[in-house]
């Protein structure tokens, strides 16, 4: 099928795999617009994201120079131990030897080469390339790499299969306010009922959705009833600073009293976690389900649950199954960068509801 | 105005047919700009008689504003002779170099200052990638004729030659004019030749015999029109020159047709 409407691309994919292994400086190696919606919310996270600004002279005569002359200015600025060069559409076509202009640069740090484009692929094959190109530079050891491709994959087909990447052509939308799911939740709790919230988050859009946790223990204090949640928080899975965000999401729900009943996988196990968080709700069995995140990476859409996700094409997906579902649109940008949990619209109109 | 584009597999003679076409037009009276599009830039060094023009892609490197005067130097007989450039080998892209290149000479103005009667674009050997077909798109060469020898290979590229200039007809752009032989005495190369040129639907334009005339006007960095004006290898390229006029179209506009 073709698919019409825009996707991530491979180059932004190698470039967030990059941030989550902590390289330091992150080299995108082409013109100097190239991917700058994303180096700009990676640099306000706190990764450092240059480009070699390659121009018309460099496409005809070879990028190699101004390549070379950024590497020292990176190495200059900003003593990094690590930095990995990206390639574009432009720096790939004309055949650009990243790792040559990295040995000519003479710098003294880890520098490798991301050998990747706009049209390698699914934009998961930019962060394969990564991950292999880190493991070769010896930053990522090999079954951590393997273990990270089958993620990958795995995310890949489940997106092909049931998510944005197998329908044509979705229209954003907002969707409904956030009032009526908000309301279903707080009736089943007034009522003595049971509410399970199942978060299946990607990565630090993590910091976002457990605020659903928060929200649900404050109005269970407040009302009654009983709500029981299962998270993919497992600290000790994935790339360094992924690991770093579950474990600080676990510590502020510990402090404040809404730790998950149940951590199934790591923030990277979005795409196969959803089979052993289904056991687990379902010998709970609720009166409602929430499913936040990545709700279809849950094996069953519930009829009768409630979905939240942030990806406005995904929402207008749900709705045209004829699901009750709400948009946290614009969380990524809100959560790139966050050191604590973000309040979700969801999360606030329960609050405002209890008063 | 007559825009003509001469191809043909590296080392064939494109560059040594165009400057002795662009010398025999240029003695009838005509005014010829030869356009060199191989980074190598020798195309018009037989016309300059040793000079090398700085070229198009030099010239605008590192930000540089050329004027027509940096890139368009006169040779023999009033010719004009543009060299394009490129890359040193194994570096950037010489297509888009190319691409490039014709953008600057078409901002510049050069066909209305020059006001040439033909424009010769001498391209490098085999199409390789959209940059090297750009000569036979959006109008810049009118007519593509292949020089070609007997053998093999470069009778590959002049059939690779007309596959591109046959995907482009379609969209209005160029039309294959035929082959020139530049013989080689390969056996039975006359036979071969017209043989692929009936296979491609076309014909040989011209049949230029092998001659060492053309070997020793090129050790002395002229033409033969030039070099040895009396000889009969030059009434050969007389003829080719008058040949590729009467094939030719001939339309208004710039650079490109309008």
């Amino acid at each position: 099928m073709r698919i019409i409407h825009p996707r991530p691309n491979p180059i932004v994919a190698a470039m967030y795999t990059l941030s989550d292994l902590n390289v330091d400086v992150i080299v995108v190696h082409g013109p100097a617009g190239c991917c700058f919606m994303a180096s700009r919310m990676l640099e306000e996270a706190g990764v450092r994201v240059v480009t070699s600004g390659m121009k018309e002279d460099d496409l005809i005569f070879g990028g190699t120079a101004p390549l070379v002359e950024t590497l020292k200015l990176v190495e200059e600025r900003f003593h990094p131990r690590t930095v990995a060069v990206v390639g574009t559409c432009s720096s790939m076509i004309i055949g650009e030897d990243m790792g040559a202009a990295i040995r000519r640069a003479g710098i003294g740090c880890n520098a490798f080469p991301v050998d990747c484009h706009g049209c390698s692929g699914d934009n998961t094959v930019g962060a394969i390339k990564a991950l292999e190109a880190a493991c070769e530079a010896g930053i990522l050891p090999a079954d951590e790499r393997d273990r990270q491709i089958r993620l990958m994959t795995a995310a890949t087909d489940m997106e092909k299969r049931i998510g944005m990447a197998g329908k044509q052509y979705l229209s954003p939308t907002r969707g409904p306010t956030k009032l009526s799911a908000a309301k279903r939740m707080l009736d089943v709790l007034r009522s003595g009922g049971k509410v399970a919230c199942v978060m299946l988050a990607k990565k630090e859009l993590a910091f976002r959705f457990a605020d659903m946790f928060l929200a649900l223990k404050q109005a269970r204090d407040a009302l009654g009833g009983e709500v029981y949640t299962i998270a993919n928080l497992d600290p000790g899975l994935g790339l360094p600073r992924i690991r770093g965000y579950a474990s600080a999401i676990l510590k502020e729900l510990e402090e404040k009293g809404a730790s998950p009943d149940e951590i199934v996988g790591g923030l990277d196990e979005y795409a196969l976690v959803g089979e052993r968080m289904k056991e687990k709700a379902d010998a709970y069995a609720p009166d409602l389900l929430v499913l936040i995140g990545i709700p279809h990476a849950y094996p069953e859409l519930p009829s009768d649950g409630i979905l939240i996700t942030d990806q406005p094409r995904q929402l207008a997906n749900y709705l045209s199954m004829g699901l009750e579902a709400v948009g946290e649109v614009s969380s990524h940008s809100m959560v790139m960068g966050a050191r604590s949990i973000i309040p979700l619209e969801t999360g606030d109109t329960i609050r405002e509801l209890l008063g | 105005m007559r825009r003509i584009a001469i191809y043909g597999k590296g080392g064939i003679g494109k560059s040594t047919t165009s400057s002795n076409v662009t010398a025999a037009l240029s003695e009838m009276g005509l005014k010829v700009m030869q356009i060199g599009c191989d980074p190598k830039s020798d195309s018009t060094r037989l016309l300059l008689n040793g000079r090398e023009p700085q070229t198009v892609l030099d010239a605008i490197r590192d930000g540089g504003t050329p004027s027509l005067e940096d890139i368009v130097a006169e040779g023999y007989l009033g010719s004009l002779c543009v060299e394009c450039g490129g890359p040193s080998p194994g570096t950037g892209c010489a297509g888009r170099g190319i691409i490039a290149a014709f953008e600057i000479l078409e901002r510049l103005g050069a066909v209305d200052r020059y006001s040439p009667d033909v424009i010769i674009y001498d391209v490098l050997g085999d199409v390789v990638c959209g940059g090297f077909a750009m000569p036979i798109r959006n109008g810049y060469a009118e007519d593509v004729f292949v020089v070609t020898s007997g053998e093999r290979m470069s009778l590959y590229a002049a059939g690779n030659i007309a596959a591109a200039v046959g995907n482009l007809t379609g969209c209005g752009y160029a039309r294959f004019g035929g082959l020139i032989q530049n013989s080689r005495d390969v056996k039975d190369e006359d036979s071969k030749v017209r043989e692929v040129a009936e296979e491609l639907g076309s014909e040989v334009v011209s049949v230029i015999p092998r001659s060492v005339t053309v070997q020793s006007c090129e050790d002395r960095g002229v033409t033969v029109i030039q070099g040895e004006p009396r000889s009969e290898q030059a009434d050969v390229y007389r003829a080719l020159a008058r040949e590729l006029l009467k094939r030719s179209g001939d339309a208004e506009g710039g650079l490109r047709r309008r």
